[in-house]
């Protein structure tokens, strides 16, 4: 093949075209990233001069138990949101994709939520786990529950409920990712399982699940990154708390750098989320097309 | 297939329809129950469901929240920065795309990778370096601080570059016989090609861009500049225990967003599955 592009006059345009994206990437995603480094080793507080005081912070940072308390916060809302997410996920997607009469309204309905605002979301939630005047205690009264559960006042309660708001919030995503997925699989697959008498089971085992591998390494990965950065939702319903029990690390985060303005820890904090991120995306891609061949 | 069987499969279909109406029905009762106490009278209680739907159901609320709650200007606010968003973002990485995909130049690679990369960092792991740099700026409290970190998005330079690198070569080079320049080959050929591509990737955009709650939240203090997000929590706060005021507020904050997805939804979901399985 002829290379049409080698001219000299190509490195010039390729570098016009690439020009206004690269301003922007190296602006506030390059550069950044190492001025964040820089304020992770200065002591920082808001108004005075940055002062280079090498690792301390992150030694301040590993010796402060509410840092390891957010950190494990956050790994245990990757742990409990992402099974959930994945397999009602892929539940609902088959549902939607199994031919059903109104299928439109099933996947829209799904959807819906998605497209509300996380403070929506949040406040709507909220309400309904009020404990005397909201629905969730309501409806449980009419089924006979006499006493009035505390949703967001407990720990686990209080997990749980950011928990079921964030799956009725995103689960209409990964519906439609693995939609995307489903309608992939080639309809002679099917035939031939049913001509050799598989039940929907094996069918289920043998066909669908091999066949949306791609599909679930690429939810995985998603669905983790994004629970690392949780923030929103406990925020908004449950302050972090009671207590810190729910405040993950971004919002540690948040406190540190806004709210005490201590710059450099928060910093050091944010490499920490930063690296955690890189290693398990990293780590799941090496899983997953490892296990492919 | 022997009657039974038959009988048998029907019955299990049944139970699917069943269960997916069940489901379906539990998971849009949030969003009826806020609209139902969005137009419930102020005072009354709202705690048992029986009489959740029954009347009186007033308007006021609507009235009280639009008299004083800046709700037009949050939602225009929240309107403007994610089309301005979504615009920009569709210029930027196509462009970006287009050379990393088609042009040969030094360090080709290397830019590539270098924006693969950032695919893995989150904006809430930046936020303090981010803040500092609208400080020096002079950005915090503009919609140039709503915007400008949002448009450096690789996952559109990544999609776009995979659409452009299956477009055959001899488009190409019949464009290239005909003396076409690059930038006439970039918006006669390419654009046009990969439109749902960039449709599916707009429409992305803009429900990320809709939907930010950190940043907004950090980027502007003053009210005038709230997006919906950020705005929606500072004016409930003070109706902790009177709900039907939050709610009407929720109700016309989701109005636009589920106008547009009605409108749109088939394209909505689509586009959203094809960023992610292509």
């Amino acid at each position: 093949m002829k290379d049409l592009f080698s001219k000299k006059g190509d490195h010039l345009a390729a570098y016009l075209f690439l020009a206004p994206f690269l301003i922007i990437y190296g602006m506030f995603m390059v550069y950044p990233i190492i001025k964040g480094m820089k304020i992770s080793l200065s002591e920082w507080k808001f108004g005075l001069d940055p002062e280079f005081v090498g690792l301390k912070n992150y030694k301040t940072m590993l010796s402060d138990g509410y840092f390891w308390e957010a950190l494990g916060n956050t790994l245990y809302f990757v742990l409990i949101s992402t099974p959930v997410l994945i397999i009602l996920g892929l539940i609902v997607a088959l549902i939607v994709n199994s031919g059903l009469k109104g299928t439109v309204f099933l996947r829209a309905g799904f959807f819906l939520p998605f497209i509300l605002s996380i403070s929506v979301m949040a406040s709507i939630w909220v309400f309904i786990f009020q404990p005397y005047t909201g629905l969730l205690n309501s409806i449980l009264h009419n089924l006979g529950v006499e006493q009035e559960i505390f949703w967001l006042n407990e720990p686990n309660l209080a997990w749980m409920s950011i928990l079921i708001a964030t799956v009725w919030w995103t689960l209409g995503f990964n519906m439609v990712l693995f939609l995307a997925g489903l309608q992939e699989i080639p309809k002679e697959h099917y035939e031939a399982a049913k001509i050799d008498g598989a039940g929907p089971v094996r069918t289920f085992f043998s066909i669908t699940l091999p066949s949306l591998k791609n599909v679930i390494v690429l939810i995985v990965v998603l669905q983790t990154i994004n629970s690392f950065k949780l923030f929103g939702q406990p925020y908004l319903m449950t302050e972090g708390g009671p207590g810190t029990s729910t405040r993950p690390l971004v919002q540690y985060i948040y406190e540190k750098g806004f709210v005490e303005q201590d710059m450099g820890v928060a910093s050091a904090m944010s490499y920490v989320l930063f690296a955690i991120t890189i290693i398990v995306a990293i780590i799941q891609f090496k899983f997953f097309t490892g296990k492919q061949d | 297939m022997t009657a039974r069987k038959k009988k048998k499969m029907n019955l299990s279909r049944k139970l699917l329809y069943i269960f997916s109406y069940l489901f379906i029905a539990a998971w849009l009762i949030p969003i009826v129950w806020m609209f139902i106490t969005s137009i419930t009278p102020r005072g009354e209680a709202v705690t048992i469901i029986s009489e959740l739907f029954t009347p009186p159901f007033t308007w006021a609320n609507y009235e009280y929240v639009l008299e004083n709650a800046m709700i037009g200007r949050w939602t225009f606010n929240s309107f403007f920065v994610a089309s301005i968003t979504t615009i920009l973002t569709l210029i930027l990485t196509s462009l970006a795309a287009f050379a990393l995909s088609r042009l040969k130049f030094v360090g080709r690679n290397l830019i590539f990778w270098l924006i693969i990369a950032g695919l893995m960092v989150p904006i809430e792991a930046m936020i303090v370096p981010l803040f500092q740099i609208m400080i020096e700026l002079n950005l915090v409290n503009t919609y140039s601080a709503l915007i400008l970190p949002n448009l450096a998005m690789p996952l559109g330079v990544f999609l776009l570059k995979q659409f452009y690198d299956g477009v055959p070569n001899e488009l190409m080079e019949a464009a290239k016989m005909d003396g076409a320049g690059l930038l006439r080959i970039y918006w006669n050929i390419f654009l046009p090609l990969s439109r749902s591509s960039m449709a599916a990737l707009g429409i992305f955009t803009f429900i990320m861009s809709w939907n930010d709650f950190l940043w907004p939240f950090l980027a502007v203090n003053s009210e005038a500049m709230f997006t919906l997000p950020v705005a929606i929590p500072t004016f409930q706060s003070s109706f902790s225990s009177e709900l039907m005021i939050p709610m009407a507020v929720n109700t016309l904050a989701s109005v636009p967003a589920i106008i547009v997805f009605i409108l749109f939804q088939k394209h909505i979901i689509q586009g959203i599955a094809m960023t992610g399985i292509k």
